[in-house]
């Protein structure tokens, strides 16, 4: 019996090339070590994907995990991570859903699916209570994600069902196709839907009726209560509620964090068609919510008239928004939600898809392309029909399409002439609506993060637009006023850690960084160390967690590391660093990157290159992977002291 | 007592759900929560269910042995685990499938209104289930489509 509850104990391991399904104990130790969620993952990922391993072979591993806290009691419980070298950037990849699917796989038994191989024919994975079984899903290729998740909805006699699927652009291996959970929420970054795509695997179908065991429920009980009535009562719970992520796009647009055209500039003269006052007013149909989760961020929104009407649309965030509003120059909402819908059906990432259509409309700006070498589609600035139809084209990878399909850093490389100049990736990845100019820490949380540019990683929110009260609530006074000051790089190297360090816990414990542990930076080290006590019984207080967290971060860099990252690669956009943004500020501000980044490895215990020192790993128990480390960068330029 | 849902402001986020079993049962089991958010997700309907202690309860009519009683405080009819014999007859009964079954204990369960302070209604984070006084409760529902014709009369006079 697995000593710990929270967990199921159980996961399965599926090799989709033999055929075999195993249900396996999870291990205890790795459990104290690595929580679950993503620390599962980069646990695996490390042990078993090596570096020669292609993202896209077989070899590669597809990771479902959730930990201790999904399907809990727990404020937005209903978060689950999916974790696998990314066909995108090549090194470690995750991406977290929100919505039913992590505590319908718990219901059902399990803390983890492990998939691995590829199928000869295209397959579905059906799970159910204890079970699972491998069957075919040459009926449902070539559907969309909605066709899909009706389909089996349907042969599974169950409404109750919860489905993880690909679309189109995953069984295409458009490098960044995600893999939509039910219902239209997805595991949006770094392609795990190409990774399924390449594996036959079509969907998994998750149905459970069992229970998750709490350790010291009264304990338990308490302090989630304490949470969700911290969470009800935060001051700016009712905007978040109202208004979801869509709310921050006038505040973003007011201190020029806003990105538009590509990035060229920091604020939208039409914002005000697309912010969340417009966006309510014109479509708002209702207010849902993720398991377990007071909040509700999430809404359904439709499009009742005009070219686009029956148009419906479920989680649309604030980032879609971006990508097929401003960073384009559409102000027109409802074209907006259309095209939101298509990424969602053909499943493609809305961000790196919006990025990558500003990246061409630029370079035909600048006439690094012509429009006859994008099949003659008119992709002029604010052309949100040819944008639609580019969309299509990278799903299916037609034409232009094909090279698009393969995320901006790959197409600049393709074109040359500069126009690697204008993708506005960091180690592949595009950058998340998220201008690092106008906020100095989101700068250093691209470059940091371990999945490529990405803000959740770190998810730097108390100087976002300044909140002293929750930096003084986080940190004590010792910090202010520089800390929940935007402009100011001091301190964010420090912000940048522990942001990281928590999200990590955060993502590996199963709960939603959008609710209660950043954006309303209520739930912090304190109340996740005492949930995790009371559901697991595991015998954790805060250093632990603080050390779990690290320690999760650590193995990720040292993953990334074996894949040839290290200070060089830290690194932005030119754009960022020298072309100022005079939206953010009067004088003109870019990304003082290096004045943080050496201030950040300093306090990782990191070495001018950016590599775990033995002595950091030893620290946090990660001792066995330092011969491996050590073996595979010798030979690679030597590292400074 | 009643127990209303307003499925207008049901968020579907099953905290009802993930509380109720956890009070019952003291662990997070919607399978064996007494009430159940049922879920139509592409018209965003969404209806917390659960039983309708009726007046006229065909649950405890049908059930052999004298098992199912009501509750005077709370009008809840409740299962005497005692006497229970997991005949099942109660669940086939009740058209609205207000009574469970656990096979673990081999009995049936229901909701019980939590002797007048229902866990669901107080977690519910958006009011989407309220304890009313039966007598109110034709008054609440006239007063919500009062508002509801008002901004109708409204919209025809602009
Ligand atoms: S805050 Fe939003 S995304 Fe997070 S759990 Fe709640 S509804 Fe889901
Ligand atoms: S707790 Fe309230 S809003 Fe959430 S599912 Fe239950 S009734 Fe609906």
């Amino acid at each position: 019996m697995f000593r710990y509850k929270g967990y199921t104990g159980k996961y399965l391991e599926v090799d989709l090339s033999t055929g075999s399904v195993e249900v396996l104990p999870i291990d205890e130790a790795l459990a104290e070590a690595f929580l679950g969620g993503s620390g599962f993952g980069t646990n695996l990922l490390w042990r078993r994907v090596p570096a020669a391993v292609d993202p896209l072979s077989p070899d590669n591993l597809l990771i479902f995990a959730t930990g201790p806290l999904n399907g809990t009691l727990m404020p937005n419980s209903g978060r689950m991570e999916m974790i696998s070298k990314s066909p995108l950037t090549g090194i470690y990849g995750d991406s977290n859903t929100g919505g039913f699917l992590g505590p319908e796989l718990k219901f059902a038994g399990f803390d983890m699916v492990v998939i691995r191989g590829k199928a000869p024919e295209p397959v579905y994975l059906w799970i159910e209570d204890g079970k699972a079984e491998i069957r075919s899903a040459k009926h449902l290729w070539g559907k969309d994600t909605v066709e899909t998740e009706d389909a089996l909805v349907e042969e599974l006699h169950d409404p109750g069902v919860k489905v993880a699927c690909i679309g189109p652009a995953g069984e295409n291996l458009v490098r960044y196709a995600c893999i939509q959970a039910t219902s239209s929420r997805s595991f949006g970054r770094t392609g795990g839907g190409a990774v399924m795509g390449s594996k036959n695997l079509k969907a998994m179908a998750v149905r459970g009726f069992g229970a998750v065991r709490i350790a010291d429920p009264d304990g338990f009980y308490r302090v989630a209560v304490r949470c969700h009535e911290g969470i009800k009562s935060n001051e700016i719970y009712p905007a978040v509620h109202r208004y979801g992520t869509p709310g921050i796009v006038s505040l973003m647009n007011v201190i020029g964090r806003f990105p538009t055209k590509n990035f060229q500039l920091g604020g939208y003269a039409d914002a005000d068609k697309i912010n969340a006052e417009a966006l309510r007013a014109g479509f708002f149909v209702k207010d849902i919510a993720c398991f377990g989760c007071p909040v509700a961020c999430d809404k359904i929104y439709r499009v009742n008239e005009g070219e686009y009407a029956g148009t419906t649309v479920r989680s649309f965030e604030y980032e879609t928004i971006n990508a097929f509003g401003a960073n384009i120059l559409n102000p027109k909402l409802d074209a907006i939600l259309k095209a939101s819908d298509i990424c969602d059906r053909l499943g493609l990432d809305s961000i790196t898809t919006g990025r990558c259509i500003s990246f061409v409309m630029e370079l035909l700006d600048r006439g690094i392309l012509t429009r006859a070498g994008v099949d003659g589609l008119d992709l002029t600035w604010g052309n949100v029909e040819a944008a639609m139809e580019l969309v299509r084209r990278i799903a299916y990878r037609q034409g232009v399409g094909t090279l698009l399909a393969e995320g901006v850093r790959r197409a600049a490389k393709e074109i040359g002439k500069g126009a690697a100049d204008y993708a506005m990736d960091v180690k592949g990845q595009e950058i998340a609506a998220q201008d690092g100019r106008a906020q100095q820490s989101m700068g250093l949380a691209h470059v940091t993060s371990s999945r490529g540019a990405d803000h959740l990683k770190a998810f730097p929110t108390i100087d976002e637009t300044g909140y002293p009260t929750e930096a003084r609530r986080r940190y004590g006074d010792a910090y202010l006023p520089d800390m929940a000051d935007p402009r100011s790089t001091k301190y964010k190297g420090f912000l940048v850690k522990d942001g990281e360090d928590y999200a990590a816990v955060v993502d590996s414990t199963g709960t939603c960084k959008s609710g209660g542990n950043f954006v309303l930076a209520q739930i912090y080290w304190d109340d996740v160390a005492e949930a995790v006590r009371y559901a697991t019984g595991m015998d954790i207080d805060v250093v632990g967690l603080k050390a779990a967290g690290e320690r999760i971060v650590n193995l990720q860099r040292a993953y990334n590391a074996i894949h040839g990252i290290s200070r060089k690669d830290d690194t932005l956009p030119k754009r960022f660093i020298v072309e100022p943004n005079y939206q953010a500020t009067p004088e003109g501000a870019v990304c003082r990157l290096h004045e943080m980044l050496d201030d950040y490895y300093r306090l990782r215990g990191w070495d001018r290159e950016g590599l775990p020192t033995a002595e950091t790993l030893r620290r946090l128990g990660l001792e066995d992977t330092i011969p491996r480390l050590e073996s595979e960068l010798a030979g690679r330029p030597s590292r400074s002291p | 007592m009643r127990l209303q849902p307003n499925p207008e402001k049901c968020t579907g986020c099953q905290i009802c759900e993930a509380f109720c079993s956890f009070k019952k049962e003291r662990a997070v089991w919607p399978a064996r929560s007494r009430i159940s958010v049922l879920k139509w997700e592409k018209e965003g309907v969404y209806i917390p269910f659960t039983c309708q202690q009726c007046e006229r309860p065909l649950c405890q009519e049908a059930c052999p042995v004298g098992a199912i009683g009501r509750c005077e405080a709370t009008g809840a009819l409740e299962v005497d685990s005692r006497r229970c014999l997991g005949c099942k007859m109660c669940v086939t009964a009740c058209p609205f499938g207000g009574m469970a079954y656990d096979p673990d204990r081999g009995q049936a369960i229901k909701c019980d209104l939590c002797g007048g302070d229902p866990e669901c209604v107080r977690m519910c984070p958006f009011g989407a289930l309220t304890f009313i006084r039966e007598e109110k409760y034709a008054q609440v529902k006239r007063r919500e489509a009062a508002r509801k014709l008002a901004g109708l009369l409204d919209l025809v006079g602009r």
